[in-house]
């Protein structure tokens, strides 16, 4: 049975009916979840409004968000596309070794750690787009910023 | 006949303790030390749940900041089908028949699959 060819796959069921021409387009972000990752303190840096816009709309529109914050969520694209647009002008040497060792660790941020660090800084030197962690406790240093971490495969200084 | 008597001097002592020297430390000291062992497992425990919160959190925040644009990415998808079902329904039927008694946006359980499919 699980040999059998199937019959209604997904090729030759796509719908590539683009959007009407009186919704503006607008370029996807396009980037996979790697990237995604490694950008994503500087994206909810700078993009934070747009995005609490976006859900706020989402929450008050009544089940009909999908249709009716197309422009809100627009925006939350744009602005996010803008930030990708500025890391690989400014920071592209940082921003490929931070996402290719993401890549390389399943997505765990804590193994990467040196080149978090030389990324955070070229972004926050270029573009002064700043990586905090809301609600960590006060007394500590944040995890992002502590030499030694216990869970991390290197054991020695972090960065 | 004379009766058994124990012999001149009297019996020798039984020896009822065994003589086996005791090894090792103290007791007290096993206990103690056993004490100390979990102590030190049980300091290196919290920092370790404490470290692993605080990568939760850390792990946390950034999805929920990439949360909306992957949000608004799939509801722009989402409405595109479902314009063009609208469009095709249209055109197929010559009237919009409204299938829910809500205005709702709803993800469509079925999909219009042509007769002739295209590649």
């Amino acid at each position: 049975m699980s040999r059998r060819e199937p019959q209604f796959n997904q090729q030759n069921l796509y719908d590539a009916t683009p959007l009407p021409k009186e919704i503006p387009a607008v370029t996807e972000i396009g980037a996979t979840s790697a990237p995604l990752t490694s950008a994503a303190y500087f994206i909810g840096d700078r993009c934070k409004a747009f995005n609490d816009d976006y859900m706020k709309c989402k929450d008050l529109s009544n089940g009909r968000g999908e249709l009716e914050c197309l422009k809100e969520g627009r925006k939350v694209t744009r602005c996010a596309a803008s930030v990708i647009k500025d890391i690989n002008t400014h920071c592209l040497k940082q921003f490929n070794s931070h996402w290719e060792c993401l890549e390389n660790n399943n997505h765990r941020l804590w193994e990467c750690r040196k080149a978090e660090m030389d990324m955070n800084s070229c972004v926050f030197e270029k573009l002064g787009l700043k990586k905090t962690i809301p609600g960590a406790p006060e007394n500590q240093v944040p995890v992002h910023l502590r030499p030694k971490q216990l869970y991390a495969a290197f054991p020695g200084p972090q960065y | 006949m004379p009766q058994d008597m124990p012999p001149a001097g009297g019996y020798r002592p039984v020896q009822y303790k065994r003589n086996v020297p005791a090894r090792g430390f103290r007791p007290v000291t096993y206990l103690v030390g056993m004490h100390l062992f979990m102590v030190y497992g049980y300091y290196q425990l919290f920092h370790g749940i404490r470290e692993q919160n605080e990568l939760a959190r850390e792990k946390l925040w950034g999805r929920l900041h990439v949360l909306p644009l992957l949000q608004a990415e799939e509801d722009r998808d989402q409405v595109r089908r479902y314009l063009a079902d609208k469009k095709r329904e249209k055109e197929l039927l010559g009237t919009e028949v409204k299938i829910y008694n809500s205005d709702r946006f709803v993800r469509p359980t079925f999909a219009y699959t042509p007769s002739k499919a295209f590649n």
